[in-house]
């Protein structure tokens, strides 16, 4: 029998405290587990959900109930904040999630810098907010967890990521501008999500990874706007969740920098390993996402089962869902770590 | 040849490592100056460079944001030296349609891919982000491309560019082209279980795998 419910659970887990089983979840933003299994069946659909408080809240209530993730993951894409900086959004279909059209700039030197308010008065925030407050009231035992995208992704979203990352090298001064102005809107977005009631924020930052960047870069411009936005969520009272996409190994170094509570990871990451390098870390993840689209049921629940073995300490898909992932599969991977010992 | 036309095609070479324009500038005036042969100038001295490059990308010592920059003064030294390339040396390039697939935005690697592809003198035709599945078989009737390459950065798109090979099936094509595949999810055994021709982990090993599909081709 469960000791814990599951908003407990995962905050003692992401203080380093005892619990009888890990969690399993699945945060919602670049993780989102709005699968169309789910939305056939009820009626509550993308793309339309991103922009409807009320859809939303159904639609993440939904999620939760039918995949038996412990969380409601909260919103279902990557784009507001570059939205409301300025870019323009493309907000796909039912099976195909939002996308940046266009970057809004074509340099960091032309950006134009909003002030911090342009968060609280954009519309689709507030479909968020309003959303994580109606779900943590309504179920107060659930973790709601508010997902942001991270400075580095925001900054390529709102300047050409292809100019944006030469710039990190050959403007220097405006690219670190650009990722502090980013930083400073994140922190007012995570400032009404957890004033509405979210439990954990989430940060997903796919465009700041070792492999893209290198260590040098990464060290420069990820870790210190990540550890900016972790530090002021953390004067807040609440934990903070970091995902970090591709493979980690030539940035080791400068993960154990980042000041979050817990590090996701990507499939191909051995967390285990990761775990026995660092006994401090609280590790995150990362069954196949490719398995949960493609393997069959009873593989996702073996895999699954052995995240459990390896003690990794929040179990959650390793990557992006795809929307067509069959619900008969995400179902076996939460049943397989929140049913009994004996299962 | 000469060693002072070697030493030119070595700076070159050097200054597109270091990514430095202005030297690349320098020189490729030079090389028109002095009358040395334009083609062998980019082909020696700017292409050698960014395989270097791509080399370096390899071993981890650069990443995207460096190879970028190499690309971009190799661009500056091709942008000079092109006019200059006697009719006769620009042989036919074999030619590939490339492009992100189609709900996918993400185009960094794909970025990559086509500034190596064409340092290795293929001819690239960019389709861009976020591509239909029709396209990437029209244009490449159209452009009478031999390889078709498709990237996707996510495992919510990977699907469509199955779609991609099924829809040359179709069309009753597809013998007649090779398909090509890469980007963060995707996998060799993907690759083979849609269908596709080849698959490539970077931008460097893509280079190799279209000069292997074209081999196959011809």
């Amino acid at each position: 029998m469960d000791v814990f419910s599951p908003k407990e659970r995962l905050l003692r887990v992401l203080k380093n405290e005892a619990v009888e089983r890990p969690p399993v979840i699945c945060p919602g933003g670049m993780m989102n587990a709005a699968i169309v299994d789910i939305m056939n069946t009820t009626g509550h659909t993308l793309p339309a959900a991103h922009h409807s408080y009320d859809l939303m809240s159904e639609l993440a209530c939904d999620v939760h109930q039918n995949t038996g993730f412990e969380n409601f993951g909260i919103p279902f894409c990557m784009t507001i904040e570059a939205e409301v900086l300025g870019s323009n959004i493309n907000f796909g279909t039912l099976e195909c999630e939002p996308k940046i059209d266009k970057e809004k700039y074509q340099s960091v030197l032309e950006v134009d810098f909003l002030p911090v308010s342009a968060i609280e008065k954009h519309s689709r925030v507030g479909a968020v907010v309003e959303t994580i407050h109606k779900l943590s009231k309504q179920c107060p035992d659930i973790p709601a967890i508010g997902s942001l995208t991270g400075p580095l992704s925001t900054a390529a979203s709102l300047v050409d990521p292809m100019i944006f990352l030469k710039q990190l090298r050959k403007e220097r001064d405006g690219a670190h501008r650009v990722l502090d102005y980013v930083s400073q809107h994140l922190i007012a977005y995570a400032r009404l999500m957890i004033e509405q009631g979210a439990s954990v924020i989430s940060i997903a930052d796919p465009t700041a990874t070792g492999e893209i960047l290198g260590p040098k870069l990464f060290e420069e411009y990820a870790v210190p706007y990540l550890n900016q936005v972790i530090d002021e969520i953390h004067k807040l009272g609440v934990p903070v969740i970091v995902h970090i996409c591709g493979e980690v190994g030539m940035v080791k170094t400068q993960l154990n920098m980042l000041r979050g509570n817990a590090i996701s990871v990507d499939a191909f990451v051995n967390l285990k390993k990761m775990k026995e390098e660092n006994d401090k870390l609280t590790t995150m993840g990362n069954l196949s996402t490719y398995l949960l689209e493609f393997g069959e049921a009873q593989k996702v629940y073996q895999s699954a089962k052995h995240l459990l073995q390896d003690k990794i300490d929040i179990i959650a898909p390793a990557c992006g869902l795809s929307t067509s992932t069959p619900l008969i599969n995400i179902k076996a991977f939460t049943q397989a770590i929140t049913e009994g010992k004996d299962g | 040849m000469s060693v002072e036309k070697e030493k030119l095609y070595s700076k070159l070479s050097d200054a597109v490592v270091d990514m430095d324009e202005d030297s690349v500038a320098v020189l490729s005036d030079q090389v028109i100056k002095e009358d040395i042969d334009a083609y062998e100038a980019i082909d020696q001295g700017l292409a050698k460079g960014m395989e270097r490059a791509g080399q370096l990308f390899e071993e981890e010592e650069y990443f995207v944001p460096e190879l970028l920059m190499c690309s971009d003064a190799m661009n500056v030294g091709i942008d000079i030296l092109k006019p200059h390339i006697r009719k006769e040396e620009s042989s036919q390039k074999h030619k590939i349609v490339i492009g992100v697939i189609e709900g996918d935005t993400h185009d960094i690697g794909k970025n990559l891919v086509k500034l190596m592809l064409s340092s290795a003198d293929f001819e690239v035709i960019d389709l861009g982000r976020d591509v239909p599945v029709n396209t990437f078989v029209n244009r490449a009737v159209e452009e009478q491309a031999k390889i078709i390459m498709i990237s996707s950065l996510m495992t919510t798109t990977m699907d469509r560019m199955g779609d991609v090979v099924q829809l040359l099936k179709e069309k009753g094509i597809r013998e007649q082209y090779k398909v090509a595949i890469g980007g963060g999810p995707v996998s060799l055994a993907f690759a083979n279980k849609i269908g596709a021709d080849g698959y490539s982990a970077n931008a460097t090993e893509a280079v190799r795998l279209a000069k292997q599909l074209v081999v196959k081709e011809s």
